[in-house]
């Protein structure tokens, strides 16, 4: 039975922005109901949900094949509140349906920070948190997926099935063993525990020594992750819904590229998502003009993890300015330093331009296999001022493996030379540097997915550093918070002992944890003391030879290769972009860089 | 230029005056009707909405206008590409901008749900005091321009401008003062030199 209207309609006006809870977006599909009720849960606001294209594009999958995908996202402390207060139960915004009543619930796990999200929906759902507290088929399937699935062992007990890999056929292929198999049945299970990419947590025992440490996994040992081998033909949602309110990404999307050439050692999409795969410029420009009639939106996002790398992306641009109305604006929001032309940006509004160094001196850079050079950080600054830009943004990383004192100071110089530059020529506006530094996170999948992450006093110290050199006049410097990304890095490499420390934090109303101002640092601080589990046994350096808690899943890079790329790191040698030359991953027989799949 | 009275009903009632811009923008932009563009760095479309309807009030007297030449059916092209609750009732061309914002002068409601009081004796009053979303006490009798119960319910035009008295506030003092529940607070219509 449906959400009682009237009642909802009396608490709607009680909290911020209503127009979240509502539903009825143009461009939203009719729904109807189906024998298979599948509702796409975002553990965040509206605002951030709604502009993520991973769910519209499970989304459209499913509804594809004649079933039904809804839509959920978490509402904000206060709709929460009144909701519970109410006595109306989470529901899902096309069909106005509680979420207790769909036969599966697909979270999209985005970032470690927003696991206490998931309980708070289910909560408000009525639907019991823990899988085992779940049996008998009363409740639907808790599914979970998304970039963080590739290590869901800390939600692995709320689970009961994960997604892992490319999302575009897996979740509807289980939608029609579930039609198929009557329900969620031990016949269903057993045939979606055949296809690639799917995890079912309750098959896979995990086996700890006395000391907390992984000696075994029993039960399924190893789970492939769902590659799409045609992203060109692949499904995508050419028509989707325009958000009541706005959204933080309020444009259209295309996905010009999955995957990276790159291998930025610190970075996990880097590796998850490969192999590389790209888009035709045929198939993106009918995308973005189909996406430019069907929303009436004015900008168009050639989204990838580097753009900058698209091997056609002149002639892409060349066909989207031709193809679409003369008013719609290009961004590209993932250049990297060495592939950005001042023509690139052209259409955009010239204020400010974004980019991530990661780290102050070459030697640093070379360590964390960045590729790139000062040279050419300063040519890209240089072209970026001459076509208008009188801001920057410079992103680094504080606590990566290997870094000293003089790597901080580094980014001093960068700064000075950036302004240096900004400076030779007079210019109409002074220039704006931001300098902006997030803590290193050793995540898995990474070749420092073994690392230490530095303590809060360390860090504090090099913060400290940082403030003391960085001179340059005009520059603001923003910094994470220590205790947050030691958060991120527990959940990121965490085991299912962390069930219970959600659990609790959740309990002592940590939800929204990665919105500063929501951030919940005592809370959590007693979830970890109430259940014995210290996060530092998380944020430790790992012996290569430890059994790791993802050690389940195979995302296709071979676990040598990342201990080769550490040995690297340590050496202070760059391996470089796939482009020139395959660099033996594992992925070789599927990656089309390396003449596999073509 | 276009001037254009339209709805706000439905889940619409719900949009923020900034996103219902965003929308009719859109709307504009996907029933192909272009419209014309400030001058400036921040270029934006010359589209015109008269005052902010506040959050939940559902309206059928809504006005805008937009700095475009449209040879075709304006209203037919923007309800064909509008979301739901937002629909162009009637059009017409204009030489200028018909300035809604500052032209309507008091705007007409409907609502059920309160209950029935003596309304020449309220209005007798020398004066009503609330405090107004901003903190400061205002006199309301002044802004009441008219009021009556009919069939359906309560009637009252309030005045906009700088006299404004919202609806959804006049209607949170009569269920305080007289009792009951306002329902289905509608907007009807609105009264000034260009409205049609």
């Amino acid at each position: 039975m449906n959400v009682d209207i009237q009642k909802l309609k009396n608490i709607l006006l009680s909290c911020e922005k209503p127009a979240r809870y509502v539903g009825g977006e143009y461009g939203a599909p009719a729904l109807k109901e189906s024998g298979f009720l599948f509702c796409l849960c975002f553990p965040d606001l509206y605002e951030v949900g709604t502009s993520n294209l991973g769910i519209k594009i499970v989304a459209e999958s499913v509804n594809a094949r004649g079933y039904t995908a809804d839509f959920c996202y978490a509402p904000y402390r206060d709709f929460g509140a009144a909701l519970k207060a109410a006595g109306i139960p989470l529901y899902s915004l096309g069909l106005k349906k509680p979420l207790a009543e769909f036969d599966m619930l697909g979270f999209s796990l985005q970032f470690e920070l927003c696991y206490t999200n998931v309980l708070y929906m289910l909560d408000l759902a009525g639907i019991p948190l823990l899988r085992k507290d779940r049996e008998g088929g009363k409740y639907p399937l808790i599914a979970l997926g998304g970039p963080c699935a590739v290590n869901p062992e800390p939600l692995a007990d709320f689970a009961d099935i994960v997604f892992v890999g490319d999302g575009e056929e897996t979740d509807a292929l289980v939608g029609e063993a579930y039609v198929r198999c009557g329900g969620a049945n031990e016949k269903f299970y057993d045939e979606i525990s055949r296809i690639d990419g799917v995890y079912l947590p309750s098959r896979t025992a995990v086996n700890y020594s006395p000391d907390g440490k992984i000696t075994s996994f029993g039960g399924t040992t190893r789970v492939k992750k769902a590659i799409v081998k045609n992203l060109d033909g692949a499904v995508f949602p050419e028509k989707i819904c325009v958000p009541n309110c706005e959204s933080v990404h309020d444009r259209a999307v295309i996905e010009v590229m999955r995957g990276c050439y790159r291998g930025c050692r610190f970075c996990q999409a880097g590796f998850i998502y490969r192999p590389v795969r790209a888009r035709s410029v045929q198939t993106l420009t009918r995308q973005a003009c189909a996406l430019i009639k069907n929303t009436g939106y004015g900008e168009v996002s050639l989204n990838s993890l580097s753009t900058g790398d698209y091997p056609h992306l002149k002639e892409l641009l060349k066909s989207l300015k031709a193809q679409l109305p003369g008013d719609v604006t290009l961004a590209l929001p993932s250049l990297r330093a060495d592939s950005f032309e001042g023509d690139f940006t052209q259409d955009a509004r010239r204020i400010s331009l974004t980019f991530a160094p990661e780290a102050g001196t070459q030697r640093l850079r070379d360590a964390i296999n960045k590729d790139i050079t000062e040279e050419e950080i300063l040519k890209a600054a240089e072209s970026a001022f001459d076509a208008g830009y009188s801001a920057v943004k410079l992103y680094f990383m504080l606590g990566l493996p290997t870094e000293t004192d003089e790597d901080i100071a580094g980014i001093n110089d960068i700064c000075a030379k950036i302004k240096g530059l900004y400076n030779k020529q007079k210019r109409a506006k002074p220039l704006r540097i931001s300098v902006s530094c997030a803590t290193f996170i050793p995540k898995p999948f990474t070749p420092f997915q073994w690392e230490k992450q530095c303590g809060e006093e360390e860090i504090t110290r090099k913060l400290d550093v940082l403030k003391r050199t960085l001179k340059v006049k005009g520059v603001t410097l923003s910094w994470s918070d220590n205790f947050a990304a030691k958060l991120e890095a527990v959940f990121a490499r965490g085991d299912r002992k962390l069930s219970k420390v959600l659990c609790r934090a959740y309990e002592n109303g940590c939800i929204f944890d990665g919105w500063d101002k929501e951030f919940n640092r005592a809370g959590w601080q007693k979830a970890f003391d109430e259940t014995g589990v210290r996060p530092d046994e998380y944020t430790r350096e790992w012996d290569e030879n430890e059994i790791l808690p993802w050690d389940i899943i195979d995302v296709g890079v071979d676990k040598k290769f990342f201990a080769e790329e550490r040995k690297r790191a340590y050496g202070g040698k760059v391996t470089g972009s796939c482009l020139q030359s395959c660099k033996g991953c594992g992925l070789q027989k599927v990656c089309p860089a390396a003449g596999g799949e073509k | 230029m276009i001037a254009f009275r339209y709805s706000k009903t439905d889940e619409a009632i719900y949009l923020s005056h900034l996103d219902l811009l965003r929308h009719v923008d859109r709307t504009l932009r996907r029933a192909g009707i272009k419209v014309n563009l400030s001058e400036g760095f921040h270029r934006h479309p010359k589209i015109f909405l008269n005052n902010p309807l506040p959050l939940g009030v559902g309206s059928v007297a809504e006005y805008g206008a937009a700095d475009c030449e449209y040879g075709g059916n304006f209203a037919e092209a923007f309800n064909a590409a509008s979301p739901a609750g937002i629909k162009c009732l009637s059009y017409v061309k204009t030489d200028k901008n018909p300035n809604f914002a500052n032209t309507i002068e008091y705007c007409g409601y409907t609502c059920g749900g309160i209950t029935p009081f003596c309304v020449e004796k309220f209005l007798g009053e020398k004066s009503v005091t609330i405090t107004d979303m901003r903190g400061r006490e205002t006199d309301i009798i002044p802004k009441i321009v008219k009021l009556e119960f009919t069939q359906s319910g309560l009637y009252f035009e309030l005045k906009c401008g700088t006299e404004n008295l919202r609806p959804d506030l006049f209607c949170r003092f009569l269920e305080a003062r007289f009792g009951g529940k306002a329902v289905n607070l509608l907007k009807i219509r609105a009264f000034g030199q260009n409205v049609f």
